[in-house]
């Protein structure tokens, strides 16, 4: 019996042996990125992920590419420019090949903006339809010549085309929309699909035809892995070389190992509190501007956000087109919102309740709350999962609170107009701030700014409306915030303020 | 017998319609359903889909509805992935059915030895640090335990994987992490039913014929002792389905219960039925199933 017992734990042992351990042998060859998730499809089309954008940039050229300082750069089309209000010309590189080998034509480009726009078609399949909803019509004017016609003069649309992927009309119309969007997704970019393992990896292999040339790193794997403190765990034993969104309690620690730093970079994204102007106490300017004078800015960004995000006089962000630096943020002055306050009526204080679902901010909004409170605005912080409830709670416009804290991302357009329309355009649906805000003359004037493709003449009425938002205070204005990779000291790349990963400029480093 | 298993039977088809009821209330429970699928759409689109939807019926001809469908496994297309959600779920189910089965396989491996041990030495030092370490463990959640295991096998001694689910390593962490939320229970259970029938009459016997100790307690004893463990291992695979939801999220584990976590914040909600449907029945199954054996194990109701 006991040498039977013997044989079998000897057997075990060495089965164990056996069997590879350890994670798949990173090679020096392989650039690996964790992201928490992966978008359910490949289709660069098909979705409005911000983890499927990261991915499909990587493998699909648009007609434009923006640097890491935020200029546009020739991609898929050499030139452009603006023939007159409404149309744009694009000229097209030559020669550009697609992961099946087949060449990129004017036929391409016309296709992949017409799945999205489905002229004619009354409901709209692609999420991103709203993005690019302008563009009347793509004509093909010659074999390497594109108009772009917008409804209207439509200033943002070379910020749309930044992200918006070239797809092969006869591999598509071939292989069908499902397999494209999972195991046939091809595009023109640096790296092609090799595999994708859904809720664990996506594979991608340098492609050897690419105009750009070879990118420095011939694998590309993107592992999904929910749980932040997993993905780095991983960063430090090698498994993956990238990570995003590493909040600020994490960073001594990344910096610290000696595998692993970071890279960090101010992103679009700003902190604001929306007030809802349609009832007591925030119907009154005074009160807003009290709420304003509350916080204590600088303390919140030095003490909770280990310094990385800048304070801001609005929403509108120094980075964005139409920012306005002449506008000061509220000073921190405590004295001068109690006496504020007090002028609208509130002399012993009033109680509020603001609520939120930025779950991963609990305690800035905690914070916050406490700051407003010790002006007299007693404020009960309300935090919701992100789920049904928040859900409903947006369904019926924010009714039963007076404010909402969050933070807005801009999508990644470097313009006023991305953040002012959400945030305080009036016209139905869409955003909190929306329903909340009642500031007059503020509606006509960001549609003003929206159809105008004069830019200093847009520049002019972004100022006043920062002015005017300065001083009417439809938001708490708080600060932007920094994007924090954790990188392997074994990869030189560098965080971009548009939050993309663009791998292509990714190297080894010895 | 049969007697046993009709009313088992039964109970199995009454608890399938509450689980029926139940995920059919998911969707309504969370407000209008039209407006997560479309939440900027004119009100024109939605009732438009609300009426091809059904959800203009009365509310017990769609669940007649839901149930018909269910049973043929069509949930509709998810929000998300605007695929069919039953497949969804079905393609990540045999992952989490195999870390469930390791998990079970390994909690009663340790606890087996373990409890049967402390029943026989009773009240030694080793018996005692057994209970002190079943208190721990018992006490631990699952995640902690799960990153703790992570930081000491994968990132301070690098024997093992961090996470993932591609190598026979990458699967050791997330079994063990889920085995140690319930070997805890089981060794208990076999401590104390072995106390029970160690002191039995048939086991004085058997000893008294001169049979060798061990020979007795695991041929007599732990038969008999082994009746109520398998009613538990039933009823631990609910549990350990829900624990599966936390291992899969801390272990990167491609499984339902990590799908499931997502769809909930996402407010995908056919996802969210054909997981919570498909789980409610494999619990249900399994319970079945387990009453089923315990009659054959146990001759006293097999004979009633």
């Amino acid at each position: 019996m006991k040498r039977w017992l013997s044989v079998v734990l000897a057997l075990t042992f060495a089965a164990l042996v056996a069997v590879p351990i350890g994670a798949a042998a990173q090679g020096k060859d392989t650039l690996t990125v964790a992201l928490p998730s992966h978008a359910p499809t490949l289709d660069p089309h098909m979705h409005f992920e911000r983890v499927g954008i990261l991915v499909n940039i990587n493998m699909f050229d648009s007609l434009l590419h923006r640097t890491a300082k935020l200029e546009f750069e020739p991609s898929l089309a050499l030139s452009w420019k603006a023939l007159n209000d409404t149309t744009w010309e694009f000229k097209l590189r030559k020669g550009v090949r697609f992961h099946d080998g087949s060449t990129m034509t004017a036929e391409d480009v016309k296709f992949s903006f017409d799945r999205v726009l489905e002229p004619g078609k009354e409901k709209k399949k692609s999420p991103q339809y709203g993005n690019v909803r302008a563009i009347k019509e793509v004509k093909i004017v010659d074999a390497d010549t594109i108009h772009l016609v917008t409804d209207k003069p439509f200033p943002l649309l070379l910020e749309r085309v930044v992200f918006f992927p070239i797809v092969p009309k006869k591999h598509l119309e071939k292989v069908g929309e499902e397999a494209f969007g999972s195991t046939a997704a091809v595009g023109t970019g640096p790296w092609k699909l090799v595999e994708w393992k859904r809720d664990q990896h996506i594979r991608l292999e340098a492609f050897d035809g690419h105009w750009r040339g070879k990118p420095a790193f011939k694998y590309l794997v993107f592992r999904a892995i929910p749980e932040v403190s997993t993905a780095v765990a991983e960063l430090k034993t090698g498994g993956v070389d990238i990570i995003r969104n590493v909040n600020a309690d994490l960073l001594p620690d990344i910096k610290s190992h000696p595998l692993t730093g970071i890279s960090t970079t101010p992103i679009l994204r700003v902190h604001y509190i929306s007030l809802d102007m349609r009832s007591a106490p925030f119907d009154k300017k005074a009160v807003r501007q009290a709420a304003n004078y509350a916080i204590d800015k600088q303390a919140m960004l030095q003490k909770m956000m280990a310094g990385l995000g800048r304070q801001v006089a609005t929403v509108v962000q120094p980075a964005a087109f139409g920012y306005d630096p002449s506008v000061p943020p509220y000073p921190y002055e405590p004295k001068k919102a109690r006496e504020l306050l007090a002028q609208a009526g509130y002399p012993n204080g009033v109680d509020i309740t603001l609520h939120s679902a930025a779950v991963d901010w609990r305690p800035h909004f905690e914070a916050l709350g406490q700051m407003l409170t010790d002006i007299g605005l007693r404020t009960t912080v309300k935090m919701w999962d992100p789920g049904p409830a928040w859900n409903k709670f947006l369904q019926a416009e924010g009714k039963a609170t007076n404010g909402a804290y969050g933070s807005w991302g801009n999508y990644s357009v470097f313009d006023a107009d991305a953040v002012l329309h959400p945030l305080y355009h009036t016209e139905p649906g869409g955003w909190i701030g929306k329903h909340y805000a009642r500031v007059e003359g503020l509606d006509r004037l960001i549609d003003e700014a929206r159809s105008s493709v004069d830019q200093a003449k847009r520049k002019r009425i972004y100022a006043e409306i920062q002015r005017m938002i300065r001083e009417e205070a439809p938001s708490v204005f708080l600060y932007t915030q920094n994007d924090t990779l954790g990188i392997s000291k074994k990869v030189a790349y560098e965080a971009r303020p548009d939050e993309w990963l663009w791998l292509f400029a990714a190297k080894p480093k010895n | 017998m049969s007697a046993f298993l009709i009313r088992r039977l039964l109970r199995f088809v009454v608890v399938c319609i509450g689980v029926s009821v139940v995920t059919f209330a998911i969707l309504h429970a969370s407000g209008d359903p039209v407006s997560l699928i479309m939440p900027e759409a004119p009100e024109a689109d939605r009732v438009q889909l609300r009426v091809a939807l059904g959800l203009t019926d009365p509310l017990p001809t769609q669940f007649v509805r839901f149930v018909a469908n269910a049973v043929r496994g069509d949930f509709g297309k998810s929000f998300f992935h605007r695929e069919p959600a039953f497949g969804l779920v079905v393609e990540r189910m045999p992952t989490t059915l195999a870390l469930t089965s390791m998990a079970v396989a390994l909690a009663l491996g340790v606890a087996l030895p373990v409890g049967v041990y402390g029943a026989v030495r009773r009240n030694t030092i080793a018996d005692h640090a057994a209970t002190v370490v079943v208190f721990l463990g018992q006490s631990m959640p699952v995640f902690w335990i799960g990153i703790m295991l992570m930081l000491l096998f994968a990132v301070q001694w690098r024997i093992l994987p961090v996470s993932g689910w591609e190598t026979w390593a990458s699967m050791v962490l997330p079994s063990v992490t889920l085995a140690a939320f319930t070997t805890p229970l089981f060794m208990r259970l076999i401590r104390s039913s072995m106390l029970e029938t160690i002191n039995l009459d048939y086991v004085r016997t058997a000893r008294a014929k001169g049979l060798s100790e061990w020979l007795v307690i695991f041929r007599h004893a732990l038969r008999n002792a082994a009746l109520p463990i398998v009613t538990v291992i039933g009823l631990q695979f609910g549990l350990l389905l829900g624990g599966a939801i936390l291992t899969e999220t801390v272990f990167a584990v491609p499984g339902v219960g990590r799908l499931l976590v997502r769809s909930i914040v996402q407010l995908d909600f056919p996802i969210v039925q054909a997981g919570v449907f498909l789980l409610a029945i494999i619990i249900v199954t399994v319970n079945f199933l387990v009453d089923v054996l315990y009659v054959y194990l146990n001759p006293t109701i097999r004979l009633r």
